[in-house]
């Protein structure tokens, strides 16, 4: 079980805004490390942008599940996992991340800040510790407050889209994403790095 | 590009020759292959190492050719196994899937066990033929290789049959090896919940722990039937063994394999491969326990000689093994808990389901 990828993210009017990540990209081959790390970005942004204030939502592409947590004060936060991780630590997980961030981070400094701007040094190593879910997070058999039928749950990242929106569209408008990305993307897609060639059923 | 033999036994000359420079300076600087085409040649690929030195690699496209050109190196004395070794682990780095590889390792592996004059295993006192240092390190190499292999693709197969191979063929399925990869492989399982090769391991290896493990007949004769079906090794059974060899106790290890399943169950809710697992080991435990039985049965048979009584009882037993009802209860009771407290639906069908084939069971 893997997490590729912790976000914080601010939830503007206008945009979304990404105010610092960590990345944790090998598993991926040394060349497309850095194409990977700009699409966890980019997907992470789109996910925010399409879930309301005040909700968690689960989104399915393939093998990967990118779970969300929009705060009400529109502070928010991104895991990028496998299907293998418990969804509940990962939520666990944001949770701490958030409320962590918002006592050291000043909420003016949220609408324009950048990862280069912020400072807040502990993202790396959250994601590092609950690589090991059991380790991180000894209480995770007990169920948590959390009331896991109020989160969202998206068999695909194109149910995020509004009717007649294509994810081809959106990555070509990208500010996020790299020219060497967007030719990557059209060639191996990121979300189909793990698919199992001739699968017919695959085991859970 | 070359197409014949000679011109392929060329190619595989420069590649070991450029490796083992390579690997001379140090022999592990090679962690991994990354390939990409090399713009101006479209069949050579670079191989970095970690320092980010390259060294070319010319894989051909052909696989089958490539490998048949280093068997034949093998074969001729040119090429060390062992450097072919390397390389192929180097290959699995980045197709850790391919069946070609994982059958030429066989195939190289075989030449060392059978071509050289050291012997893989020897006797050591009462506790029978042990493998040899130098084959403990071709093993535990394997034991490396196959799991980076099955690190790098999900659910790999080729690399847990190959695993698999290598205890049966150069460990002849020793004991103390069986145990040790049934610890070390613990932590590596439960962090990959779905991979069911994974889990498939676990089962081979309690599986060829009982098959290995011989039920002494005399202790049997020493310790008193008991009339319950739920017979188990009696527990002072340790004192009446004499010899040497390290007891294992098959049904503490069974047990040790539902508490660890019951704990991913809970932990990791909605994964099949770790309900099909608790299957097998059940399944294992309810055999154990039977064909014990029969075989008590039969023991304590030839003794008595007023087999009356138990003639019946004994033919109906052997020929079905009668289940063990209190590890059915405690099953049929992890099963109620778990669908009253889980708010997975997946979770919830995997746990109708075992309660279905528990319930086929002792029919």
């Amino acid at each position: 079980m893997k997490l590729y990828s912790l976000s914080v993210l601010y939830k503007g009017e206008a945009k979304v805004v990404l105010l610092k990540a960590a990345y944790d990209v090998s598993s991926f081959s040394f060349f497309q490390r850095s194409s990977v790390q700009e699409f966890m970005t980019f997907t992470s942004q789109l996910i925010v942008e399409r879930s309301s204030k005040g909700t968690r939502a689960s989104v399915k592409e393939q093998d990967y599940l990118c779970h969300v947590y929009v705060r009400n004060d529109s502070l928010a936060g991104v895991v990028i996992a496998d299907n293998e991780y418990p969804s509940r630590v990962a939520f666990t997980l944001l949770e701490k991340v958030l409320d962590e961030f918002s006592k050291q981070v000043d909420r003016i400094d949220w609408p324009v800040g950048s990862p280069a701007t912020i400072h807040y040094p502990a993202l790396d190593g959250h994601l590092s510790r609950y690589q090991n879910p059991r380790e991180a997070d000894p209480m995770t058999k007990v169920q948590a407050e959390l009331d896991e039928t109020k989160i969202i749950l998206h068999n695909t990242m194109e149910s995020l889209l509004e009717r007649g929106e294509k994810l081809d569209d959106l990555v070509s408008k990208s500010e996020v994403l790299g020219t060497q990305s967007k030719a990557f993307y059209k060639t191996v897609s990121f979300f189909s790095k793990a698919r199992k060639q001739n699968s017919c059923c695959a085991i859970m | 590009m070359a197409e014949t033999s000679e011109e392929v036994a060329v190619l595989v000359q420069r590649v070991v020759k450029d490796i083992t420079n390579a690997f001379r300076r140090n022999p592990h600087i090679i962690d991994r292959c990354h390939m990409y085409p090399a713009a101006s040649k479209p069949r050579l690929y670079h191989c970095m190492e970690r320092e980010h030195r390259s060294s070319i690699c010319k894989m051909r496209k052909n696989q089958q050719r490539r490998l048949l050109g280093r068997k034949e190196l093998i074969l001729s004395g040119t090429l060390n196994p062992i450097k072919d070794l390397h390389l192929g682990k180097l290959a699995l780095t980045k197709f850790p899937k391919s069946p070609e590889t994982w059958i030429h390792r066989r195939w190289v592996l075989q030449q060392l066990i059978q071509e050289t004059s050291l012997p893989s295993f020897m006797t050591k006192g009462n506790l029978g033929t042990i493998p040899t240092e130098r084959a403990q390190r071709l093993i535990q190499e394997e034991m490396e290789v196959c799991g980076e292999a099955a690190g790098r693709y999900p659910s790999n197969y080729n690399a847990w049959s190959h695993r698999i191979w290598v205890l049966q063929h150069l460990a002849k399925l020793d004991v103390k090896i069986l145990l040790d990869e049934l610890s070390s492989t613990k932590h590596w399982a439960s962090m990959h919940v779905s991979d069911h090769s994974g889990f498939h391991y676990r089962q081979f290896l309690l599986k060829s722990l009982i098959s290995q493990t011989v039920i002494d007949s005399s202790v049997m004769e020493q310790n008193p039937l008991r009339s319950e079906p739920a017979l188990v090794l009696p527990k002072d059974e340790e004192a009446a063994v004499s010899t040497e060899e390290p007891r294992i106790n098959l049904h503490h290890l069974l047990e040790e394999e539902v508490e660890f399943s019951t704990d991913l169950i809970d932990s990791y809710p909605g994964h099949e491969t770790l309900w099909c697992h608790r299957r097998h080991i059940f399944y294992l435990q309810h055999h154990l326990n039977g064909s014990q039985l029969s075989q008590a049965m039969e023991v304590d048979g030839l003794n008595d000689s007023s087999k009356q009584g138990y003639s019946q009882e004994t033919k109906r037993l052997k020929r079905t093994p009668a289940p063990d009802s209190l590890g059915l209860e405690m099953e049929h009771r992890f099963i109620d808990q778990i669908l009253s407290t889980c708010r997975n639906v997946e979770q919830a069908r995997f746990a109708s389901a075992y309660r279905k084939w528990l319930v086929t069971l002792s029919q």
